[in-house]
């Protein structure tokens, strides 16, 4: 599959007319689904999506256009349609190929997992049931389960540009989820869990699927609580999507572009001394992981904030070239469908040390929150409001207590950034919508508006 | 777009014995998409995606299976490859007829004959008039996108139908800073038509209006929290009736029982004021089709009336499980993934009051002029709400700018507090995420009256 879409890929480029510049970028999936309801299948889905996403730069102007048409004259047709698209775009001399590598890059551990190959479709299936027993049965106060799910993905992607770059890698993705609604009296809660791993072998059903069962539960019998000042902890699940906000904003084009709460303030305590973030785009199993990025660029470390110090951006090659310095290869794209952007890679705080459960302990009277609602709209990237609503458990030294739902929670984000006294070492990864490692995560205060 | 033998071929290797239904549904989409940040034209995109999906539907399952190269060999393979998921045998050749849309949507200025030299400057004059309202308009960013899609729907109970859709979105984003301080403004119209769509909303006039929201938002004052009356703008609030009682009106929701409204039909839960419908066949609004993507023509379903639940949204497979025909709800993102229940132009019609008696009649209140989104979940109705426009009322009057404001609470008790709506009907639209698919949706409402809801914000 890999040597099959490289070759078209180098059928592309070489499509280039004159001076012209041109970049492919192909994908070619193997994805499978399984969805279980009541212990029988609910839906299963299968297929092989494939396509390319052309750049052809007409000096300092770039068009892009995809298509999923690989025959040649689809190919002839997309390379024709991105120059077009060219000729539309304003010149910017910060736009260009990545440079041909020196040498090849370095692999990543891990990628993927030969074994899955040889996982049967029955296998997938009786894993799906098995996590939807596991969640239904893990409490009689587990009314239903809402979703039972099982994925995995093998992707070849091919990357070839006329400055000489051609390259492809394979990853396999597998992961799960289970949606479990407790009931009690009146009220229904509801608890997501899930797993990811290179494969079937590396996802814990019974895990998962108890978890998301206590995650339901524990907030029955939630209620609103007054509002106050409160120590507030993230779980590692909330602390994901809160630098996942974070990570919006720590790109070179948000702050050159005026669209971060970050703008202006490089090299400048933005946190609290005790934090370090740290950006990766090479650690073994972690979501985001790949040899070089959307642009061909290598991989690399980059760290965001040293002991509580702005220390470096994120940068593609656009964003870099305009400040004359070099790509972190942080360059993603959303598949063959779209251009090239950046986005942090695999994003998360180093551990400040202690187990969560050291955290919690550490933390007096707190509100522990177990899930943010309304993230989209309540946590703003540029201005740097967070506001959200949120459920959870309040915490009397290491203990849990009242379940809490129905309160939002509020503080401007480089407050929050400061107020962070604490990281647990229980990191775990999150895959939506880009690739942050979430841990408990103790803030000294917020406000938190209820009853 | 596909010959109808080969539909009928395709089908029928799909409908296996045991089998109750198979479907083909056959997409091929253009795109194309440009976009100014900077004052810079910075991406001019476009696009073409080609597949077919089958589906097989045996009892409580489905099997799906999709490809994007569209010979009848790999189609006959897609359909084997479904079919054997649910271990059905192939069999018998299937009658068509055709579905026709109920509704059509026109296109007076077609994306595809439209030069990109005139979007060009469509995106430029967004920008010049947002950068011309002040010197607190730090950056803008504007962009169009048009799409035409093309579908075929055929399936082994004889129906066939196809839909020429075509929409056209363009968005502005204007940020405005002032000592330290950010904020934000965003105009986004969109339908189901042609570039005429710029005509109706000449893009200066966008860049104007979301550049002096940012500029009038950098005078506010943090929000406060607690409970106090809220008003919903026109148009914007729209996006609570969605979240708060449409998504729990979904009919896949309601099968699993995962929805606060299940088993409820004809139980009160508003005053006469209240009565709210999903309507697919809204000419020219942008969560409008002809038919829907399992072949049935779009409707106007309703959902509340006068304040009494009476209704719900359904795809084929909620419908044969609560009984009813398909309201035309079926909707997939691509023929990459299965139809799911999903809303299309959901609107709370409006009432006899009146905008400005409704802001006299509260002493202290927040008045919430747009929504940043939201989120609900279906199974207990509890939602959250921001709001990046937002005044405080006092004494009647809207007073001062309030940033930080959102709104939380409970679909079925927000219905309950809704104690006024005026004349005056706006819409929204907007992408709403489900499962993981894209749907363009549109929200509509007047301005509303909220008795007493939970405000969130950092005054505590």
């Amino acid at each position: 599959m890999t040597s099959e879409l490289e070759s078209v890929a180098s059928a592309v480029v070489d499509r280039a007319q004159g001076q012209e510049q041109i970049e492919a970028f192909l994908t070619h999936d193997r994805d499978f689904q399984v969805k279980t309801y009541m212990g029988e299948v609910e839906t299963i889905s299968a297929a092989e999506p494939r396509g390319a996403g052309v750049r052809v730069f007409d000096r300092a102007r770039v068009g892009f256009a995809y298509t999923t048409d690989l025959t040649d004259p689809g190919l002839d047709q997309v390379v024709a349609d991105a120059r077009e698209n060219a000729r539309f775009a304003t010149e910017d001399e910060a736009v260009g190929l990545a440079p041909a590598w020196s040498a090849a890059p370095p692999d990543v551990p891990g990628l993927f997992d030969l074994e899955q190959e040889r996982v049967s479709v029955e296998q997938k299936v009786e894993f799906a049931v098995e996590l939807e027993k596991v969640t239904r049965s893990a409490d009689p106060r587990i009314r239903t389960v809402e979703e039972a799910m099982y994925a995995d993905s093998d992707t070849s992607i091919a990357i070839a540009t006329t400055s000489g770059i051609s390259g492809t890698y394979r990853r396999t993705d597998a992961w799960c989820y289970s949606v479990a609604i407790a009931t009690q009296d009146d009220e229904n809660e509801v608890g997501f869990e899930f797993d990811l791993a290179r494969g079937l072998s590396g996802l814990d059903a019974r895990a998962v699927g108890e978890r998301s069962a206590i995650r339901a539960l524990s907030i029955l019998g939630a209620q609103k609580i007054p509002s106050a000042r409160l120590s507030v902890i993230f779980d590692p699940y909330v602390a994901g999507q809160f630098l996942g906000v974070l990570g919006q904003a720590l790109t070179g084009e948000a702050v050159q572009k005026g669209r971060s709460l970050f703008a202006g303030r490089m090299g400048d305590e933005i946190a609290n001394p005790v934090l370090s973030l740290v950006d990766d785009g090479r650690v073994p199993g972690a979501p985001a992981s790949a040899p070089w990025d959307a642009e061909g660029i290598v991989t690399r470390r980059t760290e965001v904030i040293s002991s509580g110090l702005l220390t470096s951006f994120l940068y593609d090659l656009t964003s870099a070239r305009r400040e004359g310095r070099e790509s972190t290869g942080n360059a993603s794209r959303a598949g063959f469908k779209s251009g090239p952007g950046p986005s942090p890679s695999n994003l998360a705080f180093d551990a400040t040390g202690g187990s969560a459960q050291d955290v919690l302990r550490s933390a007096g009277r707190a509100l522990l929150v177990q899930d943010f609602h309304g993230v989209h709209s309540g946590a703003n990237a540029v201005s740097g409001d967070f506001s959200v609503g949120a459920t959870g458990r309040l915490v009397e030294n290491g203990e849990l207590g009242q379940a809490v739902k129905e309160v939002t929670i509020a503080a401007p984000m480089l407050e929050i950034l400061k107020g962070i006294v604490a990281v647990a070492d229980d990191r775990r990864w999150l895959p939506f919508a880009g690739s942050y490692g979430g841990a408990t995560t103790l803030i000294q205060e917020m406000t938190v508006a209820g009853l | 777009m596909l010959d109808e033998s080969i539909v009928q071929r395709v089908l029928a290797e799909a409908a296996g014995k045991g089998s109750d239904l198979a479907e083909i549904f056959v997409e091929d989409k253009r795109s194309q998409a440009l976009r100014l940040e900077d004052s810079r034209i910075e991406d001019v995109a476009s696009g073409r995606e080609a597949g077919a999906g089958i589906r097989v539907l045996a009892g409580d399952r489905s099997a799906y299976a999709y490809t994007n190269v569209l010979t009848e060999e790999s189609l006959l393979e897609a359909a084997r490859r479904a079919r054997a998921h649910l271990a059905a045998d192939p069999t018998v050749a299937v009658d068509l007829r055709r579905q026709e849309p109920s509704a059509r949507h026109p296109v007076k200025r077609s994306p595809a004959d439209t030069p990109a030299s005139d979007v060009v400057e469509a995106l430029q004059g967004a920008d010049t008039a947002a950068r011309a309202a002040g010197a607190e308009i730090r950056q803008v960013t504007a962009s169009y996108a048009a799409v035409n899609q093309k579908i075929l729907v055929a399936s082994s109970d004889g129906r066939i139908a196809e839909d020429d859709r075509t929409r056209v979105r363009f968005a502005v984003q204007v940020v405005a800073t002032r000592d330290g301080v950010i904020m934000t403004g965003f105009e986004a119209p969109g339908h189901s038509g042609g570039v005429e769509l710029l005509d109706e909303h000449p893009p200066g006039e966008l860049g104007s209006t979301a550049a002096s929201k940012a500029i009038r938002m950098l005078d506010a004052r943090p929000s406060p929290a607690g409970e106090f009356p809220v008003v919903l703008s026109p148009g914007s609030g729209g996006v609570l009736i969605h979240e708060a009682c449409g998504h729990g009106l979904e009919g896949d929701t309601l099968v699993k029982d995962a929805s606060v409204y299940a088993k409820r039909v004809g139980e009160r839960f508003g005053s006469e004021a209240v009565t709210i419908v999903d309507d697919g066949s809204d000419v020219g609004a942008w969560g409008s089709f002809g038919v829907d993507d399992e072949g049935t023509p779009a409707q106007r379903t309703v959902l509340f009336d006068r304040g009494v639940l009476v209704g719900h949204m359904s795809d084929y497979l909620s419908s044969k499980k609560l009984g009813g025909s398909p309201t035309g709800n079926g909707r997939r993102q691509s023929y990459a993934h299965l139809p799911i229940v999903r809303m299309t132009n959901t609107y709370l019609l409006p009432g006899p009051d009146d905008h400005d008696e409704i802001v006299r009649s509260v002493e202290r209140g927040v008045y919430a002029a747009t929504f940043a989104g939201g989120e609900v979940n279906p199974a207990t109705g509890n939602f959250v709400f921001g709001m990046s426009e937002a005044y405080m009322i006092e004494n009647g009057e809207i007073a001062y700018p309030i940033r930080g404001a959102n709104l939380i609470g409970n679909g079925p008790q927000v219905l309950g507090v809704i104690e006024a709506v005026a004349a005056d009907f706006g819409r929204k639209e907007g992408v709403c995420g489900k499962d993981g698919q894209h749907a363009p949706v549109t929200n509509g409402m007047s301005t509303v009256l909220l008795g007493k809801m939970t405000v969130g914000g950092t005054e505590a």
